[in-house]
């Protein structure tokens, strides 16, 4: 004994619900390629602050840390006020390095000069050192 | 129809001129206008070689390094424009390490820094001067070195740090294939770049303990970095085989609004 052939209705039916399914799983695949690449780049959650000991860093001196996987440093010009800045090139990405005698930094691979407000003095690099925010409690900075 | 082609053409051409001018600009300089029509060393040779050096591919051009006014044809060589010209021989790293700060300094406590006053190795011994090219170990060769001292002490020299080098070139070559494919690779290439760099200046210090002393925090650091760039390979992956499946779903949905059309036509 056989079955009576589905009618063209409910084959219609039918296919129609699998096209839905492929149509609603391809939206989704495409939604989420865009939402991903709309959305921030995750830099590391935990790490978005970091607290550095005022005593670290001398009135007109430097100190190097990490921040955000990355190299940076805090400053502190005068007494009381600190600058914290990528310690990055933004020419081609070496670190640079404090020079104490001229009060700014110089990148030892173009000799990129930056002031210690981050601005560049001289050499090849194009835009200032990224500056982060700098909150101070108590005998700590907080940064970032 | 024929308007809008036009218009677009037009365009096409603008945007063709306008780079055109902005890049004919920024290379045109007095100095290899004048150079470039005289013989020998003050001119053709010079002006030729730096044509095809990684100076001329960065912009690099003659009064980076010479001083002067690369806009002024009268005053170009005048003191008051800056003008410095050719340098002594021993006064030669003090030239370069105007841009290549920590190079000259790792040189400088060198052997060969120590007896460049003395006619020893300055940069353009081993770099050349306008024909400088990008610097690569084959640098380090029996021909080039031989004619100073002997070879064994550079062999050494070349056998410890090729593994590294070897390293860093694969990291770099794999950074450019994730850039092609669209991956931000900003921080990857600073990385790299830094390693390098310190990597490079470490061996002009031709000093065979420090060498080794410090290239396994070198290796340390390229680790990290491949470890990072292996990460962005895997998901290069996944989505390849991401992307795949999506085509072969589209082809599926393709063949079921087929058979869908094909019921309108059994009804009929």
């Amino acid at each position: 004994m056989s079955e009576a052939p589905a009618s063209p209705n409910e084959r219609r039916t039918f296919l129609g619900i699998i096209l839905a399914a492929i149509g609603a799983f391809a939206a989704g695949a495409f939604g989420w390629s865009l939402f991903r690449f709309l959305s921030p780049v995750d830099r590391g959650g935990e790490d978005n602050q970091v607290r550095v000991t005022r005593d670290l860093v001398a009135i007109g001196g430097a100190h190097f840390f990490a921040f955000q996987g990355r190299p940076a440093v805090v400053l502190q010009p005068r007494a009381g006020e600190f600058v914290a800045l990528s310690a990055v090139c933004t020419h081609l990405g070496c670190i640079v390095k404090w020079i104490d005698e001229s009060q700014e930094f110089l990148c030892p691979c173009h000799a990129g000069r930056f002031a210690p407000s981050g601005q560049v003095l001289g050499g090849p690099p194009p835009r200032a050192l990224d500056t982060y925010p700098v909150i101070l409690d108590g005998d700590d900075i907080l940064i970032g | 129809m024929k308007k809008t082609f036009l218009t677009n053409l037009l365009f096409l051409l603008a945007i063709l001129l306008l780079t055109g001018s902005s890049a004919s600009a920024e290379t045109t300089s007095v100095c290899i206008d004048c150079h470039s029509g005289l013989s020998g060393q003050l001119g053709e040779i010079p002006t030729a070689e730096w044509h095809t050096s990684i100076h001329a591919r960065h912009r690099v051009s003659c009064h980076d390094c010479h001083g002067g006014d690369p806009t002024d044809y009268v005053n170009a060589m005048t003191a008051e424009r800056g003008f410095i010209g050719v340098p002594e021989y021993a006064a030669v790293p003090a030239f370069c390490g105007r841009c290549h700060v920590g190079v000259e300094e790792d040189y400088r406590e060198s052997l060969h820094g120590q007896v460049v006053e003395f006619g020893g190795p300055n940069c353009v011994t081993c770099h050349e001067n306008h024909a400088v090219q990008v610097a690569t170990i084959d640098l380090i060769n029996e021909v080039s070195c031989s004619r100073c001292h002997s070879y064994d002490k550079p062999a050494l020299i070349k056998e410890e740090i090729s593994t590294t080098e070897g390293v860093l070139s694969r990291l770099e070559s794999s950074v450019a294939s994730l850039y092609r494919v669209g991956f931000d690779i900003g921080r990857l290439q600073d990385d790299l770049f830094s390693t390098r760099n310190n990597f490079r200046r470490l061996f002009h210090s031709v000093d065979i303990e420090k060498i080794r002393a410090e290239t396994a925090g070198f290796d340390a650091a390229l680790e990290e970095t491949k470890a990072t760039i292996d990460e962005l390979e895997k998901t290069l992956g996944r989505r390849k085989i991401a992307g795949g499946a999506l085509v072969l779903l589209l082809i599926l949905g393709g063949c079921v609004a087929l058979l869908i059309r094909r019921t309108y036509e059994d009804h009929k």
